[in-house]
């Protein structure tokens, strides 16, 4: 892999002492996109319903670790299966990935019903990565999005790669900012029903739901505490956005936050501390206060606009839209460096939220949603989802 | 046409009356912040309010998104659900029509009255002291540009501009309510500078 990008390097130096300057650039990022440890992946014997090896294929691709490539290439690494219908619940699926030496690296086998090979696919992905990077993968995570047509707001929770969308709430009126608890079994989220603001908290295996919050004005930006125990929100029923925290066992929420200007879209780090954007400075910034409160301290300073921030889960980066001129990113403050990287190409970017491996971000463009890792490592990439999919959050590691 | 005028109040006044009871929302002091919601919606396919059409699902039982066909397919592009255009009539959200004579518009980032929607704001709040018992809901909105959540208080601003000019013409501040729908209910669907235009708006609905 190191070779490689050497190689492509001087390949680029070169090309640069010639003309063609945009087809440089080009080629970069197709060689950047195109590398990955090459991994020969044989379409699974048996007969399923689902394409086990290219379901496979696509997470590992998508990772931007791994170039897959067809069986007759001699690769790193080998995946060989087998899905065929048996065992007590409908299918036994078989798969084994072997090194280059031709030792076996893994040899698992599944008994799932029909519907469940899309999920054993993805589950398959995430072991070989596991095996091959000593990192948790994402291919067997969800999303929850909202998708708008005719008239209709969806809530929606599909699995990482976009398929498998089902709808846990339909209304006429918007839906927004869908946020995950911890254990990753409810989503709390904006919901207009009625004509007027109000949080609602769903428990997503049973659909049902419970009204949180339905102060007059805002009830905005729900945020879960790292225990799952508390939400933040905001409340502008004393006249102006502020920030509220609520114990989820009890009644009436508690102010956080006390100024004549917009305090909204909180978000709690691991530390307890909270994180959230406020123009009390005369243009939106991200500011920090103490689990109690207290005097805020800002964060950003790069030019006049950063707001809606998405903490990592290990709490190091805070993600966040950032106005340049006319156009909208995600950038990312490093807490730990301080540093701050722009890490899109802008326009209508909005809605930033961090995958749970701490790497990856998933984001709104004004087309649709797209991922974006946190080191620029990945180039953006869109996921392919119906009805106009905006706010997505992704969700915690399966519970 | 003055008891025109009356009936449409008086419907409106019945109709915000339902959507109160509908929600369990209290325009006075009574504490509405939290409390248990019916949980009918627990099942799937039970409307949490009859008229409100909300539908929660079980994840697992859930309808696929696939299976609802009503996509708009051209382009692709955020759509909006009525192409208002400067002077025509704009759909509000479940039935509420606000016309011309009911929408202030406003600059980019900005909150200031011109002096055309004055004018506007006069005549909505003449009717308003006039009929003491009529009340109006101000819905403020943004363009789509920017942080969703951030835009929620940027349109609640622009409603509270509108709301403090029509207490200044004499208007009770019981008469009114306020929500803000930031970007989620365009008015026009383009991302260019005229339909940005025609979404930065509050309007005013009975």
């Amino acid at each position: 892999m190191k070779f490689f990008l050497k190689i492509l390097v001087l390949t680029v130096w070169w090309l640069s002492l010639g003309a063609a300057h945009a087809q440089i650039t080009l080629d970069i990022t197709k060689g950047v996109e195109g590398g990955g440890i090459p991994i020969a992946i044989a379409p699974f014997g048996g007969s399923s319903p689902e394409n086990i090896a290219g379901i496979v294929a696509a997470d590992l691709k998508r990772t931007g670790k791994f170039a897959p490539q067809s069986p007759q290439v001699r690769a790193d690494y080998a995946v060989v299966g087998q899905a065929a219908p048996g065992g007590s619940r409908g299918y036994i699926v078989r798969f084994q990935l072997t090194g280059a030496q031709g030792g076996q690296l893994l040899n698992l086998s599944f008994d799932v019903p029909a519907n469940q090979l899309r999920a054993v696919a993805h589950r398959i992905s995430d072991l070989i990565y596991e095996k091959l990077t000593n990192e948790k993968g994402l291919a067997g995570t969800r999303i929850a999005y909202v998708a708008f047509g005719r008239g209709v707001y969806y809530l929606v929770v599909s699995d990482a790669d976009g398929h498998n969308p089902q709808v846990i709430l339909r209304s006429s009126q918007p839906i927004m900012s869908p946020a995950w608890s911890p254990d990753g079994s409810k989503l709390a989220y904006v919901s207009f029903e009625g004509r007027r603001a109000q949080i609602i908290v769903q428990d997503v295996y049973t659909g049902a739901r419970r009204s949180v919050s339905a102060a007059p004005g805002i009830n905005g930006a729900p945020s879960w505490s790292p225990d799952g125990r508390r939400l933040v929100f905001t409340l502008s029923q004393d006249g102006n956005p502020e920030i509220y925290a609520l114990d989820l066992a009890s009644q009436y929420p508690t102010r956080l936050t006390s100024s004549g200007s917009i305090d909204t879209e909180a978000v709690w780090l691991p530390d307890g501390s909270i994180v959230f954007t406020s123009d009390r400075g005369g243009s939106p910034q991200l500011y920090r206060i103490g689990p109690g409160g207290g005097s805020p301290q800002r964060l950003t300073f790069q030019g006049n606009y950063n707001a809606r921030p998405t903490v990592s889960p290990d709490g190091r980066y805070i993600a966040m839209v950032h106005q340049r001129g006319s156009r909208f990113y995600i950038a990312v403050l490093d807490l730990q460096t301080r540093q701050f990287r722009v890490l899109t190409s802008g326009g209508l970017d909005e809605s930033p939220s961090f995958a749970p491996d701490g790497k990856t971000i998933i984001y709104s463009n004004g087309r649709g949603v797209a991922t974006v890792s946190v080191d620029g490592g990945a180039a953006s990439r869109e996921i392919a989802l119906r009805g106009n999919a905006r706010d997505a959050a992704w969700a915690p590691y399966g519970r | 046409m003055q008891n025109l005028v009356r009936m449409l109040i008086a419907a409106a006044a019945l109709a915000l009356l339902a959507s109160c009871a509908a929600t369990g929302e209290n325009t006075g002091q009574e504490q509405t912040t939290t409390g248990a919601q019916p949980d009918a919606t627990a099942q799937p396919g039970i409307t949490a309010q009859p008229e409100q059409e909300v539908y929660s699902y079980p994840y697992g039982q859930a309808p696929s998104l696939d299976t609802y066909d009503t996509f708009d397919t051209s382009g692709g592009s955020a759509t909006a659900h009525a192409g208002g255009q400067s002077g025509q009539a704009v759909t509000g959200p479940s039935g509420g029509v606000a016309t011309a004579d009911r929408i202030v518009y406003f600059s980019y980032d900005s909150t200031n009255i011109v002096p055309e929607s004055r004018t506007i704001i006069e005549n909505n709040a003449r009717s308003l002291t006039k009929n003491p018992q009529m009340i109006t809901q101000l819905e403020g909105h943004t363009d789509e540009r920017g942080s969703r959540e951030y835009n929620i208080a940027l349109g609640e601003r622009r409603a509270n501009a509108v709301r403090q000019t029509m207490i200044a013409m004499g208007v009770s501040p019981q008469q009114i309510r306020v929500v803000s729908f930031g970007e989620e209910r365009p008015a026009a669907a383009g991302h260019d500078e005229r339909s940005y235009a025609l979404n930065r708006r509050v309007e005013i609905i009975y």
